[in-house]
């Protein structure tokens, strides 16, 4: 039970790279924090810093009220799933899982119901007496979460704990995790790829870009309101469509002109553009896939005439229950998440039109968000 | 393609077949000479089998054991290779695990000095460590294991930190946060890792020190101190007489445990142990 706190936290790595800059968290206690970027942004440096693994370079790591810098991670009260699963090679499951307790110095009948509840969570009940070697990468996975579920620790930190398993036993562990976290009542920091896992488990979600922070936000947040062009592409999938568009004054109202299409704004979008001082300067816009409409869909939502683009389907790609439909406005690739009803295949020309409400702008120089 | 390959194959098998019997010769001649009667021993039926009236059956053996000072330099043998060996595992385990984890001036000067170490000869420094040894009082077979672990160091340090290198670090910080002190990592985490290199280490060194025959005899008091290469020699002096028989019964005798030991390690030497630690 403990809060994290980075101040001013740098990482700076042997060979001169800096790969953390300036990190600044609140984490509160009972959280369950996610932290998402690209492959090589410092997620796992960030996490090996909390557990003590990696030196801080300079700035503050405060666990509760606990200046952390110089503890070593023994006396910190943690538990981790290593990215790379660091299983004891010449342990068998068992003794992998109970490990920690036995140092803890845990009664055995104590030691044998925990590993044997978490091996039951886990489904790793008939592999109890074999050793990492002969089990596959999914299992092992499963048994590095394992060695940490059955600690009470004050923080877990989780590095891509279900990056090799299977879609239905993911969705499984999924549920098992935000159980778990329930239960425990404890911090958790939480690294993925996954956006499904950011979204449905994390309480707030740290969007990083090269080492630096751009957002810290609800799910719900950043979804709606990204506070620059790299959230808004990055929490989404398919990913945002951007384009560039000159803002065009037009006696009744602004329009936004892009690659021979115009589509007007509405009142607010109207007044943040205004007060900017962005009347006659280029932008850039985003549309979320799921806001761009497809020819009757354009009707039955009652999106005027003025807003649809006409455009010729790149690619089709039926996903079960939504369709997808590629297209080009200009050079940029768009997509738009449709109704699996429709006609539309590639190689047709159709209409598209944007749910303007629900557009995006950003400053084209900064790259942060004008309005939502 | 192929056919070159199994033409390379059989080119090299005739090779090590002549290497093995020339290596084996010596052994065999004297496990030969070792059943024949005293008499039969010479240099010009050295190669024959025994024969009826030439077979002494162990009475040689028996010689050799029941002969003055044989169980007690046994028991030095054992004790030196045993004091030895575990001091050279223990200590330079530890310091390739130090050497490898720790960055820096420190240990990247430790590395070279042991590496160093493995090329100056022994017998360029035998005199002046006769000498010290002395001074230090560590001529006696309890505590020669000090003098052993300098001169093995070098080539067990050298084999450890190699393998110190390929086991993935995470497994140790995993310890180290499961709640593992530093000696609890090495002994619970380590060790158990490195078990496959112990074993081969182990069996050279075990082999150097049982066998080694110059350092005892310049660092013990030969007259008190005898060791089983020691011993041998002193069968072949005594009296003024060369009783053959018993010492190559002797000799035989002491390859045994050294071929124990070889044959009991063999199987742990397996590759990998590391294997199912981390992805991939
Ligand atoms: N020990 C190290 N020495 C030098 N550079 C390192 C070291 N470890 C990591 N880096 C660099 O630091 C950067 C961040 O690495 P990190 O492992 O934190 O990325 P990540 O966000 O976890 O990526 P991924 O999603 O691929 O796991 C990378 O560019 C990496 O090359
Ligand atoms: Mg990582």
């Amino acid at each position: 039970m403990a809060s994290i706190s980075f101040k001013n936290v740098r990482k700076t790595y042997d060979n001169g790279v800096e790969v953390v800059k300036g990190f600044h968290l609140d984490v509160a206690d009972k959280e369950f924090i996610v932290l998402v970027g690209a492959s090589g942004c410092g997620k796992s440096t960030t996490l090996r810093m909390i557990a003590g693994l990696e030196d801080i370079t300079s700035g503050e790591l405060w666990i509760g009220d606990k200046l952390v810098n110089n503890i070593p991670p023994k006396d910190r009260d943690i538990a981790m799933v290593f990215q790379s699963y660091a299983l004891y090679p010449h342990m068998t499951v068992y003794d992998n899982m109970a490990f920690a307790l036995k140092l803890a110095g845990e009664s055995k009948a104590v030691i044998d119901e925990k590993v044997k509840e978490a091996a039951e969570i886990l489904g790793l009940t008939p592999y109890l007496d074999r050793k990492p070697k002969a089990l596959s990468g999914g299992q092992r996975q499963r048994v590095a979460l394992g060695r940490a579920m059955v600690r009470k620790p004050a923080v877990f930190l989780l590095d891509e704990p279900l990056s090799n398993l299977d879609a239905k036993l993911r969705t499984e562990m999924r549920s098992q995790l935000a159980h778990l976290h329930k239960k425990l009542e404890t911090t958790f920091v939480y690294v993925t790829h996954d956006q499904t896992e950011a979204m449905t488990l994390g309480t707030r979600i740290v969007v990083m870009n090269a080492g630096i922070i751009q957002q810290v936000d609800t799910p719900r947040n950043l979804y709606t309101k990204p506070v620059n062009k790299f959230v808004a592409g990055f929490i989404g999938s398919p990913t945002m469509n951007f384009s560039n568009a000159l803002v065009a004054e037009k006696e009744d109202g602004l329009y936004l002109e892009f690659e021979g299409h115009s589509v007007k704004l509405n009142a607010e979008k109207t007044k943040a553009l205004k007060d900017g001082g962005y009347v006659g300067k280029e932008v850039i816009f985003g549309i979320r896939p799921e806001d761009v409409y497809e020819d009757e869909d354009v009707v039955k939502a009652g999106l005027e005439e003025k807003r649809v683009i006409e455009a010729e389907v790149d690619m089709y790609e039926l996903l079960g229950s939504d369709v997808i439909l590629y297209y080009y406005v200009g050079e940029n690739k768009f997509t738009a998440i449709v109704n699996p009803a429709t006609p539309t295949r590639t190689g047709d020309t159709t209409h598209f039109a944007f749910d303007v409400d629900r557009m995006h702008i950003f400053d084209k120089d900064t790259e942060v968000t004008i309005c939502h | 393609m192929k056919k070159q390959k199994s033409a390379v194959d059989t080119v090299w098998s005739f090779v090590l077949a002549v290497a093995s019997v020339l290596y084996m010769y010596p052994i065999v001649m004297i496990l030969f000479n070792s059943f024949k009667q005293e008499r039969a021993i010479s240099t010009g039926t050295a190669f024959q089998l025994p024969t009826a009236e030439t077979f002494a059956g162990i009475e040689h053996y028996i010689n050799a054991v029941n002969s003055k000072g044989f169980l007690q330099s046994l028991g030095y043998s054992f004790l030196i290779t045993i004091t030895s060996v575990g001091a050279i595992l223990l200590f330079c385990s530890m310091c390739s695990w130090y050497i490898t984890r720790v960055k820096g001036f420190v240990s990247n000067g430790l590395y070279m000095l042991f590496a160093f170490s493995m090329v100056v000869p022994f017998q360029m420094v035998m005199f002046t460590l006769s000498q010290t040894a002395d001074q230090l009082k560590l001529n006696k077979p309890w505590n020669i294991w000090i003098i052993y672990l300098g001169f093995g160091a070098g080539l067990a340090t050298f084999m450890f930190a190699g393998f110190m290198k390929s086991i993935p670090l995470e497994v140790e910080e995993a310890s180290m946060i499961d709640g593992c002190s530093p000696l609890q990592t090495y002994f619970m985490i380590v060790m158990p890792m490195l078990k496959p290199t112990m074993v081969s280490v182990g069996i050279l060194e075990a082999m150097w020190v049982w066998n080694d025959y110059l350092l005892p005899t310049l660092v013990l008091d030969i007259k008190k101190y005898k060791t089983i290469p020691m011993l041998i020699q002193y069968f072949r002096g005594s009296y003024g007489r060369v009783e053959m028989g018993p010492m190559m019964a002797c000799i035989m005798l002491t390859i045994i445990p050294i071929v124990i030991i070889y044959l009991l390690g063999q199987k742990h030497i397996i590759k990998g142990v590391a294997a199912g630690a981390v992805k991939g």
